[in-house]
């Protein structure tokens, strides 16, 4: 349905419907503030499967039959969209998709989301840890990422096999961070913030 | 006019030494942010140039004081290693309700003055300097408020504009703010950016600021017919590329605007001393 009316001055009567697929389509198709969010929208399909290929690989090429319903299963349970992006379209694959067979059946889908949440992070995060250990009760491996500790470097991500596994997140995903360079402590998993 | 490059990760390390090397640039533009773990003694001594500290992710309109002391306190650091040319900021909106925007948000320029305002005052006094903020490369038809948006801004704290002009290109372009409207900004700032843009990728067509692209036609045209009221002592204009990076591309960019704004004062004068 299409609604005229809808109000489209600026970004800000937009703000709701950035990441939203369901309410873009309310607004009519020739009109700039439904360019303005498929921009928006765009940007978010690219963040996922410019640097998670794999996942096409279950979709389709045009990826929509996981952005959509993805996009609006997050909207009612109003995820916040940081760093954990990623590890939340795994949830949603593993828990709401037709596709949790296939995702499971191959770590390569497990492994590019936990390294793609994790050098989110490692790009966005301004606060003072300098890594982040991201671990998954569907695998004892553990993904790393660093922030940029040189000049001439950029972040860094890490796939660690621990000798001794660390014991499982509570949920499926659980994090921690580092003080320093060094995974030298395990201070406990925290579940993904929402 | 002093030419500068953005530098916002080590990948381009190299490139941007050879741009300084070679005389494309006269300062370097830290995305400061992106360095907040290497040793601010180590960054002063990356690159044989003026540098000017950009900052991307302070969220300083959303996030809460603890988190902006914190954040400005590592940025100290940085300004006091770097003594940098000067320090900018960012007028967006990164979340609303929580939920992060990917595309960042413009602001509602007639509604949100006097919050904004308040907030650039804090800001600069948590930062303890003059910040100047950049503006947005308008989409909406509210983008036409932001001229005057800026320029009150500028009056009532103090604080400077970076003012980006192929954003105002695009503002101009898919929201029709005028040119003219911006005379009184850039008449008064002294660090500017441009880059390229492109269109999107559906009808009607909007202009996005992408900084992947040669500069447009039209900046250019911008550039020229303002050249006198960018052009004064002291100023810069950083080029911004941050994809589709390629060295001689980006140094056809930088001699199209050497060639425009001619070399700054201080190059003319070593040159003068040396010849």
């Amino acid at each position: 349905m299409t609604l005229l009316s809808l109000p489209s001055r600026t970004d800000r009567d937009l703000y709701p419907a950035l990441m939203s697929p369901e309410l873009n389509a309310k607004y009519p198709p020739d009109h700039k503030a439904f360019v303005r969010i498929d921009v928006s929208l765009r940007i978010f399909w690219h963040t996922l499967f410019d640097i998670c290929p794999e996942l096409l690989e279950l979709s389709g090429p045009d990826g929509m039959s996981i952005f959509r319903p993805f996009m609006a299963w997050a909207g009612e349970k109003k995820l916040a969209f940081d760093w954990s992006y990623y590890l939340w379209v795994y949830v949603w694959l593993r828990e709401e998709s037709p596709f949790k067979d296939r995702l499971l059946a191959d770590d390569k889908y497990l492994r590019s989301i936990m390294a793609a949440s994790a050098a989110r992070w490692a790009i966005l995060d301004r606060g003072r840890s300098r890594g982040i250990v991201i671990g998954c009760a569907d695998t004892t491996d553990l993904v790393i990422g660093w922030k940029c500790r040189s000049v001439r470097l950029g972040r860094e991500i890490e796939l660690v096999e621990p000798e001794e596994p660390l014991p499982a997140p509570p949920e499926l995903f659980g994090y921690f961070t580092l003080p320093g360079f060094e995974l030298d402590i395990f201070p406990g998993w925290q579940s993904l913030a929402r | 006019m002093r030419l500068g490059f953005n530098f916002t990760l080590g990948d381009t390390y190299d490139m941007a030494q050879r741009l300084i090397g070679e005389g494309h640039i006269d300062y370097c533009e830290f995305l400061i942010d992106n360095f907040f773990c290497v040793d601010p003694d180590e960054l002063a001594k990356a690159f044989d140039c003026p540098v000017g500290l950009h900052i991307m992710y302070s969220k300083f309109l959303e996030a809460d004081r603890p988190t902006l002391v914190d954040f400005a306190a590592r940025l100290r650091d940085y300004i006091d290693a770097l003594n940098p040319i000067y320090v900018s900021d960012h007028i967006l909106r990164f979340s609303h309700e929580g939920r992060a925007f990917f595309h960042l948000g413009e602001i509602d320029y007639s509604a949100e003055y006097e919050s904004v305002r308040d907030k650039v005052v804090q800001w600069q006094e948590i930062v303890g300097q003059r910040i100047h903020f950049e503006n947005y490369p308008s989409i909406m038809d509210g983008g036409v408020e932001a001229p005057a948006f800026f320029e009150r801004l500028m009056k009532e704290t103090g604080a400077g504009v970076l003012f980006d002009a192929s954003n105002a290109v695009c503002a101009n372009r898919n929201c029709g703010t005028p040119f003219e409207a911006w005379r009184n900004v850039i008449a008064a700032a002294q660090h500017f950016h441009v880059a390229g843009y492109r269109q999107s990728l559906i009808e009607p067509f909007i202009s996005l600021d992408t900084h992947a692209e040669a500069l447009a036609p039209d900046t250019l045209a911008f550039l020229q017919n303002y050249r006198s009221v960018f052009d004064k002592p002291g100023a810069t204009m950083t080029y911004e590329r941050d994809d589709e990076i390629e060295f001689d591309a980006i140094v056809a960019d930088l001699k199209v605007l050497r060639d425009l704004f001619g070399q700054p004062e201080e190059r003319r004068h070593d040159l003068a001393l040396t010849a």
